[in-house]
Parts: structure tokens; sequence; C-alpha cells
């Protein structure tokens, strides 16, 4: 088991009116799965994402990555599991608009010391995601499909054992958003485990397992 | 930046800063204002202490008498090296000395020089009695272990020339016998020699045109040293009582006076400029603040961005600190350059406009000065951004990307 969410919840407080974001969810997820997370906007997929991607708390519920419940974790070894064990692509821009390319995508390996060349990975993972001759450019210089794949590239740096992805081919064409399904379908096949909000049904439709969302809760899952 | 494929943490820093020039442009600039404040305000203050301090030392008289309504002219000459001439009869120095209280008199000669050619302008000629006086002997005596020949002289300082070159006064040449070490006082601008010579520098003064010719038997001043368990205020009083205060024609100046007078005026000016650093560093801390809260106010997204690929919060404290660190040791480091370079060239124009005696902080002091107004500028940065760093380690990762937006 990768990754295991038991009876999770988040409430918020919006103009004094207490909010369920998530309520009382529960998933897991195995090596080598591909599961989508569908649902309007609004329904909580994104607040749920974050919560199993150890980067918001949830009010209530736990959460084991491998094994080891977020709760026990501190800052230091929670951020550690991101940096090597989880891949994570957010919603929107998330290229950090003062460094390369390349620059980007060896983000994680400089942010915790660690052996290894990253530069010859992440020349790969360009290549794979079909902007290597994009690697000494400035994101300004970028479209916003071509941001995507920086963002996916980079995700895949510490080749992590589970993949969260929010909408990552929200700006992407059809010939980009098929060619990074298929790049995450075989990642899946190798045995990573990819979570992944989307709003396109036909990207959806690679998937293992659909997880439908309304109103905090997960009503449906199969295919 | 030169594009770098490999970064280290420390690069991200650096990036950052060097991606967004005008922004840090600005803040360096904020931040070396203060710190030229600060190192510029230290060294004029110190340099103006050092030189009262050195005015004290070299003064040697308890105190002096000059002719009524020259106490100012006199104080001229010992602070600002500002040429006067002035007479008085010399039977005050027999009268003085009988006073009670008094352990020592000497008499003093000053004759100003309408020109000459070691200066652009008219300086200040000393005649004093070698065998008597006690204020100018003894420091001379380190310089010239004998005594003054009629036309010798020991100049000061910042009197141009060198022993064994001579100077011209009213057509007549006199040798230069020592110079003397630099005070920081008048007397840099100042030239010494026996009181014989002076009185023949005073007979050509009247032949060379000088308006107040001296009667025969004149002096200028007769400096004063009190009995021990004498105070220079109560000796004071009982010549002032002696010799009817304000009708005798003389005046009776405590040369504490002349020192409280300047540390009155370096008083007041420590503690504007300290006022003033002061407030700019609490200024700059609070524009720095403000201006570090909406700069990492608009980057939330790029730090959480950082949290979620596996920065944890102290890493990226550390980078927020890296930026305002390297910000304000730029700032700090041009601003002590700036001071300095303006300074230390302009000493001589900052001691006439402050009117107070001034000696330029030795090399030691210097280098003491620019690395404690550095240590407080690298400061300001980090301290700047403490606050908002706090804030935004209080929220969850996914939280300060929300903050930042989506």
């Amino acid at each position: 088991m990768i990754l295991e969410a038991r009876e999770i919840r988040k409430e918020y407080k919006r103009g004094g009116t207490l909010l369920q974001a998530v309520d009382d969810v529960s998933l897991e997820l195995t090596e080598g799965e591909f599961v989508c997370l569908v649902g309007r906007s609004g329904s909580g997929k994104s607040t749920l994402l974050n919560i199993l991607a150890g980067l918001l708390s949830p009010t209530s519920g736990s959460v084991s990555f491998e094994g080891r419940n977020y709760t026990e974790m501190d800052d230091e070894a929670l951020s550690l599991l991101r940096n090597t064990r989880l891949g994570y692509i957010m919603q929107g821009h998330s290229v950090l608009p003062n460094f390369t390319v390349l620059q980007n995508v060896i983000l994680p390996h400089v942010l915790f010391k660690r052996g290894g060349e990253p530069a010859e990975r992440a020349a790969e993972l360009l290549e794979d995601v079909g902007i290597r001759h994009l690697s000494s450019q400035y994101p300004h210089e970028l479209s916003g499909g071509e941001l995507r794949r920086v963002a996916i590239a980079r995700a895949l740096l510490s080749a992590p054992s589970l993949l969260i992805a929010d909408e990552p081919t929200g700006d992407l064409d059809d010939e980009t958003t098929a060619d990074i399904m298929d790049l995450f379908a075989g990642l899946a096949e190798k045995g990573t485990a990819v979570l992944m909000v989307t709003h396109d049904t036909e990207a959806a439709s690679r998937s293992h397992r659909i997880l439908t969302m309304k109103a905090g809760r997960i009503v449906k899952a199969g295919l | 930046m030169k594009y770098r494929p490999y970064l280290s943490f420390s690069d991200l820093a650096l990036c950052n800063l060097q991606r967004r020039p005008f922004r840090t442009a600005g803040l360096v600039i904020l931040v070396a204002l203060m710190s030229f404040v600060l190192f510029g305000g230290s060294l004029i203050t110190y340099s103006l202490f050092s030189g009262t301090d050195a005015l004290a030392k070299r003064l040697g008289a308890d105190i002096l008498i000059v002719p009524q309504g020259y106490d100012n002219k006199v104080e001229g000459i010992l602070l600002r090296g500002e040429p006067s001439t002035f007479y008085m009869s010399d039977e005050w120095l027999s009268k003085i000395a009988e006073v009670d209280g008094v352990r020592a008199v000497s008499p003093q000669l000053f004759v100003a020089s309408l020109n000459a050619d070691c200066c652009a302008m008219p300086i200040q000629l000393i005649g004093f009695e070698q065998s008597t006086d006690f204020v100018i002997e003894p420091w001379i005596k380190t310089v010239l272990p004998g005594s003054l020949a009629d036309e010798e002289i020991v100049v000061g300082g910042a009197i141009s020339g060198k022993v064994g070159d001579t100077l011209k006064f009213f057509d007549r040449d006199y040798r230069i016998a020592a110079k003397m070490e630099k005070t920081g006082t008048g007397f840099d601008a100042s030239i010494f020699m026996n009181i014989a010579a002076a009185e023949m520098a005073a007979a050509d003064y009247e032949t060379a045109g000088g308006a107040y010719p001296p009667p025969e038997g004149s002096i200028s001043s007769v400096v004063v040293m009190v009995e021990d368990g004498f105070t220079a205020n109560e000796v004071t009083r009982q010549i002032n009582s002696d010799f009817h205060y304000g009708k005798s024609g003389i005046v009776v100046v405590p040369a504490k006076t002349i020192i409280n007078n300047v540390s009155g005026s370096l008083r007041v000016l420590v503690i504007f400029i300290a006022a003033l650093a002061g407030l700019l560093w609490i200024l700059a801390v609070l524009v720095l603040a403000v201006v570090f809260s909406v700069m990492l106010n608009e980057r939330k997204r790029e730090f959480g961005i950082l949290r979620s690929l596996g920065a944890t919060r102290r890493r990226v404290s550390s980078l927020i600190f890296i930026e305002s660190g390297v910000i304000s040791a730029a700032g700090g480091m041009a601003g002590i350059f700036l001071a300095a370079l303006l300074i230390i060239p302009f000493r001589n124009y900052i001691r006439d406009l402050v009117e107070i005696p001034y000696i330029q902080a030795s090399a030691a002091w210097f280098a003491a000065m620019a690395f404690g107004c550095l240590l407080i500028s690298f400061a300001v940065g980090p301290l700047a951004s403490l606050f908002s760093v706090k804030r935004m380690n209080k929220n969850d990762a996914y939280t300060v990307i929300r903050e930042g937006g989506l």
C-alpha cells in the first residue's frame, strides 16, 4: 500500500459559516495504480489532494504514506517525503520565474542535499515531455502548455512512488494531453501510483479507477 | 543572471536578487542611506571628540587673560587657528602673578601675518617666553630639545614646509626648526616663536602697514597656572575681584570654559547625529518591514511551491533571510564606503563647518567603527523580514500557496 487515507474531514470557516470542504473521505492507493478524481468545481478535489500530499492538515482523520502517518511526522520528515517519494503537480502555474527551465526541474535536488547529479536526469525528463530544447529558457519565454510540462518533469525528478497531479493537462492541447497521459500510464506500469484531478473525461478514461467527488464526499467509485 | 545549469541553495537567493535588479537596487539604496548616516555620523563624532580631547591636553593653562572684548578671538585662535592681533600692557604679568592662588604666569604675543609664502591666507604667529612658559614649551620640547633662536620658528602640523626650510613674514626670513604633529586644533595652523622674535614681527607688522601697531611693552595674553588646592574658578573670581571686573580692561577666561563650550557644541552635535542615525535606522527597519511584507506577500505562491517541492519551513525562512541579509550587507558596505569617500577627503571642510577641533580617527578605530556599523546595517534586513517570515510559517504550505493566488 502506497497511500491510505482514513475518514478525512476538512472544515473551513467562511463568513461565520462552517464549510465542510472534505467530508469523511477514505481511500487507498496501491503501487502502479492510476486513479482519477473528478467532480465539479468546489467539490473538494483540490483540498483532498493537498491533504494527501501533506500540504494541508485535515481537521480530522489520518493519512499514511508507505505506512507512515503524516500526523506523526514533523516538518522536516514530511518535507523530505515530499522531496523524495512524492511528486506533486499543483493547479495553475508553478514554475519559478527567476530560474531557467532546467534549473526549475532540478529544484527539488537543490532543496535537499543528496548524492548524484540531477542535470542528466532532468534533461531526460525534459526530453520525455518534449521541451528539452527549452532547457535554458526562462519561464516568461514559454507558453502555458510548456510551463505545465516543466512542472511535470520537475515532479518526476526524484522518481517518486506516488505522483499527485491537480489538473495537469488543463492548459494543454489534445495531442500534448495524450502524450502526458501516455507518460502517466507508463509511470503506472512501472509501479508509480498516480492520483490525478481532471475535468477531462477523455484523459480520465486512461486511468484504472475514477473517483467522483460531490460536496466533499466521494460519491462514486469505479470506471 | 548568467545561465548556470546547476544551483546551490544560496544561488537561489542570489538568482532571485539578480533577476529583480530594480527591486534589489531600491532596497540596497535604502539600507545604504541608513548605513551612510550611521557610519558618517560615528566617524565625525569620534573625530570631534578626539579633537576636543587633544585641545584639552594641549591647552595646558588653567586660565587665560586677554584684553577685554577679545575672549572670542582667543577661542578662535585656539580652536580654529583664526589669526588675530591684539595687545595689552605687560604690567598685567606681574599684577596677575601676585593674586592669591596663582602659581605661575607666562606671557604670549599674538601677531597675525599679512601674508606668508607658506600659506594662501594670513596665519597666526604666537610668541611665548621660553623661560617661564608652561603651555607651549613642554609640548615643543617633544620635537625641539633646545631653545629657539630669534629667527627660528616651530610650525603647526597644517603649515606647509619642512624642517630647514625658511618662511618669510613681513619681509623677514624665519627658519623652520621643528614641525608639530597635527592636533586638530587651531595650533595646527599657527607658528610658534620666542617672544623676542614675535616682538620683531609685531614691529615689522606696523612697518608693513598693519592696522594696530603694538605699543612698547605689549603682550596679548597671560597664561595662568593655579596653585594646588585652588580651582580655576576661585582664582578667576579673585582676579575679577582684585581688578574690578568690567573696568580693568582685561577678561579672565578659565580654560575649561573654552573646552566646555566646545564640549557643549559637541554634545548637541552628537545628540543630533545619534538621533538622526537612530531615526533613520528605525525608519529603515520599518520601511524594509513594510517592503518585505508586501514583497513576501507577493511571493507567497513562490514560497508555497518550494514547500510543495520539499523545502522545510526553516529552508524557506533561510532563503528569505539570505536575500534580506545580502541586501543589508550590500547596502551597509555601500553606505560605509560612500561615507568614507566623502568624509575623509573633506575633513578640513567639515572642521571649518563645525568650528570644533577635529582629528581623523586612526585606521584601527576606522575599521572598528566600519565593522560595527556593518553589523548594525546587516541586522536591518533579516530583522525587517522576521515578522513576515513568522506569519508565513504559521500556515500550511497549501494555505501559503492559496494566499499567494492560484
